[in-house]
């Protein structure tokens, strides 16, 4: 099947089988971009409020340090796990698995890290994340000055790599690369 | 429902097994899978249980999750708790139509909607109801796709923590109902990976099977 078609049922036409043009290259550019976004978002100041002269600031970081500092450790980690150790988990994952699968090699332990790649996809949730900063906005609003930094943008653009590169994987075809490649 | 399909050959009566994170098809004899290494089940292992028990802690929580605060304000002195449905309520009131509908959608709907879908598609695997296939199909597609939006509350509370912090004037901390309904979340996500589809085909095989049993189709 040529790159970039699919396959469509012929009685009732729901798609069968897409061939993505160029996944591999998609996946390694996307996940990579992502993982300089994700440095970029934790140096950069994502948003800073000003009231009474008094300043706070949000980062990723803090979101959910100050919930465990606060005594919900629970619900802390798992901010921590769906906004900051899922998404580097799935980009690194992914850089590691198909950036050497372009050289038609399979990296050591490939394997698994595949295997935990689907399993670690929905508990990525920037793009929530990124629903939760604007209805914190609306609720916030009149209250104080607030001010988007660096971070916050780096973060939008981060939620649209992820999910371009989450949406490149063809598992059929990973799959049948890292077995030639593990031959 | 309405016609009864022939009966194409299925893999579960061959032994074949879909591997459930690489997607080859093996004999399910040899117990991993030969390229990814998982192992395989012809079913996921104890779906049924598994999703059921899920689903009771999530209904468990799901009461606190809604009436205790999940955050409480204090703002000069005064301390002011909140739960989901006033902070909805709140937005409707300011007049903020379009977040109000996103909270009730998010953080109400979803999550129940969720448990009730998820309760009938365990109810017409187990053949206490009667499927239909396509319903249920978009029913199942419905409950993965949207159950992690629900998060979106707890991540509202883990930003408004962080930034409103000026001492004595206003302080946001988190409160009880943060966790438990975290916990309806996380366990509602659970429940839905758990189940496994295919039951619904094989009940349905079943129910075609005792109703109709027409000899021509029987020898493919």
């Amino acid at each position: 099947m040529p790159e970039g078609s699919a396959a469509r049922c012929r009685r009732c036409g729901v798609l069968l089988y897409q061939n993505r043009s160029a996944s591999l290259v998609r996946v390694t550019a996307f996940s990579l971009a992502s993982l300089i976004l994700m440095g970029i978002v934790n140096m950069f100041p994502f948003l800073t409020m000003e009231a009474n002269g008094i300043k706070t600031e949000l980062s990723l970081l803090r979101a959910a340090s100050e919930l465990i500092r606060e005594g919900s450790a629970a619900i802390g980690w798992c901010v921590a796990v769906f906004t900051l150790v899922a998404p580097l988990a799935m980009a690194g994952g992914m850089l590691y698995v198909c950036g050497p699968l372009l050289h038609g090699r399979a990296a050591p332990g490939a394997r698994h890290v595949a295997r935990w790649l689907s399993r670690t996809e929905p508990w990525n949730m920037i793009e929530v994340f990124l629903l939760g900063v604007l209805v914190s906005l609306m609720k916030l609003g009149k209250m104080a000055d607030l001010c988007f930094g660096v971070g916050f943008w780096a973060f939008a653009v981060l939620m649209v790599c992820m999910a371009a590169a989450v949406a490149g994987i063809d598992r059929n075809e990973l799959w049948d690369r890292l077995e030639v490649a593990a031959e | 429902m309405s016609q009864p399909s022939p009966q194409l050959p299925r893999a579960i009566d061959q032994g074949l097994a879909n591997c459930e994170s690489c997607g080859k098809i093996t004999p399910v004899v040899a117990c991993r899978c030969p390229r990814c290494g998982s192992t395989l089940h012809l079913r996921k292992p104890a779906s049924l249980q598994r999703t059921v028990a899920l689903l009771v802690a999530a209904c468990a929580l799901y009461l606190p999750a809604n009436l205790l605060p999940i955050m409480t304000i204090s703002e000069l002195g005064n301390v002011m708790a909140s739960t989901i449905l006033e902070g909805m309520v709140e937005f409707w009131h300011r007049q903020a139509y379009p977040i109000a509908i996103v909270i009730f959608v998010a953080s109400i709907l979803i999550p129940i909607v969720k448990i009730v879908a998820l309760v009938w598609l365990c109810a017409a695997a187990a053949g206490k109801v009667h499927p239909s296939p396509r319903i249920l199909g978009r029913i199942y597609w419905f409950t993965e796709l949207l159950g992690r939006w629900s998060m979106v509350d707890i991540f509202v509370v883990s930003i408004l923590v962080a930034l409103v912090q000026f001492g004595a004037y206003m302080t946001i901390t988190p409160g009880p109902g943060a966790l438990a309904f975290a916990g309806v979340v996380v366990l509602t996500m659970f429940a839905a990976m758990s189940f496994d589809p295919r039951l619904l085909w094989d009940r349905l095989e079943i129910m075609n099977a005792t109703e109709t049993p027409s000899p021509t189709t029987d020898h493919e």
